[in-house]
């Protein structure tokens, strides 16, 4: 009965610290410094672009109007979901909560911040979904927490968003053994089957 | 039976393997009239040729889970380990959804509909399942089951699409009728004084395959990952290690496996040794009896909201607190794992209460696990930190998992001449209920996950008070005692009315007459005061968890 009871207070005192980790997790999108860097993200060709294969040439660089870049130490730049993205899907659900928000994901390059324009060459992830995405980065300070923002779309009435489509994930190969396979099973049954029947018609006839 | 000897085998008499020259059984056991070979040393005494000490029909009187001897124990394992593997297929799909789901571009409404389609099929195939083993026998039942569906298994690797997911999904979920064979091969094998036992174990831990799925397929990904496939290429590879499992169990069961303890079906039915009772009787008796259908909606508000939640739990834990996937999926393992002693726990609750108070006991005990169930699944959707979301999860799965067994507890005593069919009804009702509660509670918007899995539980509790309605006019029912009518309270009055005169004549009610006399101790203690029944429990006193 002691090792219950030991359990039972250990418990108690695990949700206590739960209970007060909580209250100091609520970091909020809205407290971000918005539009602190100019971001761009050009596609490398028109259309809807390929996972794996297209690539999105990313610029960021300082805006003038920007005032807490005293904090900046990390770029994280990501990539994110249009809202047209996420109806129906509430994996991906914008929360105001930094913790619990699943709008950027994918994450595409870290880079050490620096006052002056930054550029590079992302070529789609293959495990990129088929949606449509926009680029933001988040200004991280020393503490890994994030304290400013930009995108290449702005906010009210999305714009140069761009369009993924994923890769399958088929392959002839794969298909080629599920065929192989799925008749084995279905051969090497019918072959007990009428060779059972054969073995008890001939015990029959005895 | 061609031998009629009243040997109660027990533990010790069996005097197999001591002169040494008993003749080794390959798969089809001989008859007298065949070779020499046949006549062995302890023909005298045919059950001298069994392992384990066996009664009259054959039928084995002690379980010996380590023990693999042929027919009996074998046939146990190659019968829960083929329903395990099936439960394994089905729900393999639940912890890769989040990669799958990003793949084939699925909406919250296309997941929640694969997952009600992948309940669905059971229904029928549970149904046609009984009919099917009394046709084939059960090594073959359960062998066309895994391997036909093992096809369906491999085909993930062509699906592109939510119509694709969905139809698969669908096609894969018609291997769990292979609960149905798996419990009618332990019935023809196993004695009714043990069959509640054997049926809790073989029906628990098959189910612990709805657990083992969301651990074994998040590691197989994983692994295939290392191994240097893409992640939207890697699950439709692991998709491929329950295909394989099927099959192999599939060989093994009809290599290894007889279908009853004499010899195989078809050289039995030849020899004219086994017969049938009429489909449309049993049918017509089991659609007349509204308990049918009171245990067809408990069952799918126990067994259904348990498979609903080996298709969302992991998905519901990945999603809400940010794990890794195979954090998530070890969480949702530990759900279907609990099966492993609560469903057998739910059993032996059932039948202790039936110690004392009789079917009153063993309703109430339904009651009770099945509403605290309810409870702890409220609590689940309202925990908003881990440990409490574990701590209500664990107790849920055990409260719900335990009224499984607890209802089949029940089943045996609803009906005699139609237990098979209400067994497959009961055990449809669970796919019914799975797919009805996965429909309104997470195929939508609507409602979040956290509140669907609330409101669910709250559907659950309402349905349960179902329970209320089950009256025995011998035994009584949660509220009122037995009937005072002389003649509607006896055991025989309510077993026999499933015959007609015509076939009471003819005698072909003994069966049920047996059944009676020995159902007394549902009355409880009252059963042991009143001198004139037996006070040991009913020859088929726990059978059939399905």
């Amino acid at each position: 009965m002691a090792i219950h009871k030991i359990i039972l207070a250990s418990f108690i005192v695990y949700l206590m610290i739960q209970f007060s980790h909580g209250a100091t997790k609520e970091r909020l999108f809205s407290d971000l410094e918005k539009d602190a860097l100019d971001v761009t993200a050009k596609p490398s060709r028109q259309g809807v672009l390929d996972a794996g294969i297209d690539k999105l040439s990313i610029t960021w660089k300082l805006r003038s109007t920007a005032k807490k870049q005293a904090n900046f130490t990390t770029i994280k730049v990501k990539l994110c979901y249009a809202p047209v993205s996420q109806v129906d899907r509430p994996w991906r659900k914008t929360e105001n909560e930094l913790f619990k928000d699943k709008t950027c994901p994918h994450k595409i390059i870290t880079r050490a911040y620096n006052k002056s324009s930054q550029s590079f060459k992302y070529t789609l992830d293959r495990d990129i979904p088929t949606g449509t995405y926009f680029v933001r980065t988040y200004a991280v300070d020393a503490k890994d927490h994030e304290v400013a923002f930009g995108q290449s779309t702005s906010e009210a009435k999305p714009t140069k968003l761009f369009s993924v489509q994923a890769i399958s994930g088929r392959h002839k190969s794969l298909d080629i053994a599920s065929v192989c396979f799925s008749v084995f099973s279905v051969l090497a049954l019918l072959v007990f089957f009428v060779n059972e029947k054969r073995k008890a018609k001939l015990e029959q006839s005895k | 039976m061609a031998h009629h000897n009243e040997d109660e085998g027990s533990i010790g008499t069996s005097m197999h393997g001591v002169t040494a020259r008993e003749q080794v059984f390959s798969f089809s056991v001989q008859g007298e009239d065949d070779g020499p070979s046949s006549h062995t040393v302890g023909f005298d005494d045919p059950t001298a040729k069994f392992a384990l000490p066996v009664d009259s029909e054959h039928r084995a009187t002690a379980f010996k889970p380590f023990s693999f001897a042929k027919p009996h124990m074998r046939a146990f394992h190659l019968g829960w380990i083929s329903f395990f593997t099936c439960f394994i297929s089905t729900f393999a799909a639940a912890p890769l959804v989040p990669i799958i789901r990003d793949n084939l571009d699925l909406t919250k409404s296309d997941i929640g509909n694969a997952g009600v389609a992948s309940v669905s099929g059971a229904i029928f195939s549970r149904l046609a399942m009984g009919a099917v083993c009394d046709l084939l026998g059960a090594r073959y039942g359960t062998a066309f089951l895994l391997m036909l569906s093992a096809p369906t298994v491999f085909s993930m690797s062509f699906v592109s699409d939510a119509g694709g997911y969905l139809s698969v999904r669908f096609m894969i979920g018609f291997c769990l009728a292979t609960f149905v064979s798996c419990q009618y091969w332990t019935s023809v094998m196993f004695n009714g004084k043990i069959i509640g036992l054997v049926n809790g174990c073989a029906g628990g831990w098959g189910d612990m395959g709805g657990g083992v799925t969301q651990l074994l397929m998040p590691m197989v990904f994983h692994v295939i990952k290392l191994a240097g496939a893409t992640p939207f290429t890697a699950w439709r590879i692991a998709f491929f290690i329950p295909g394989f499992l099927q099959v192999i169990m599939g060989i093994l069961v009809l290599t290894l496996g007889q279908d009853l303890p004499d010899g195989n079906l078809s050289t039995l039915q030849k020899r004219g040794e086994v017969s049938k009772d009429k489909f449309t009787k049993v049918f017509w008796y089991a659609v007349l009896n509204y308990r049918t259908y009171v245990l067809f909606l408990l069952y799918g508000f126990s067994m259904g909201i348990e498979m609903t939640i080996n298709n969302v739990i992991s998905e519901y834990f990945f999603d809400r607190f940010q794990l890794e996937l195979h954090t998530a999926g070890m969480i949702a393992a530990s759900f279907g794992m609990a099966n492993f002693f609560a469903r057998p726990l739910g059993g032996y609750a059932s039948d202790i209460s039936a110690r004392f108070f009789g079917m009153r006991g063993r309703l109430w005990t339904l009651w009770i696990l099945q509403t605290s169930g309810g409870i702890f699944c409220v609590w689940l959707g309202r925990a908003t930190s881990l440990p409490i979301a574990i701590l209500s999860m664990m107790l849920f799965s055990v409260g719900v998992q335990a009224a499984c067994g607890a209802i089949f507890g029940i089943v045996p005593f609803v009906s005699r001449r139609s237990l098979g069919l209400i067994s497959g009804l009961t055990g449809a009702g669970g796919n019914f209920g799975s797919g009805l509660t996965q429909l309104i509670f997470f195929s939508s918007s609507k409602f979040h996950a956290a509140d669907g899995l609330s409101l669910m539980g709250i559907m659950g509790m309402i349905f349960t008070l179902l329970v209320a309605f089950i009256h025995f006019p011998q035994w009584g029912s949660m509220f009122f005692g037995p009937t005072s009518d002389e003649k509607k309270s006896k055991e025989e009055h309510y077993y026999a009315a499933e015959w007609t005169e015509e076939e009471k004549r003819q005698g072909l009610h003994e069966g049920s007459l047996k059944f009676a006399e020995n159902s007394r101790s549902e009355r409880g203690r009252k059963a042991a005061s009143d001198g004139s029944s037996p006070s040991t429990p009913p020859e088929n006193g726990n059978p059939a968890h399905v």
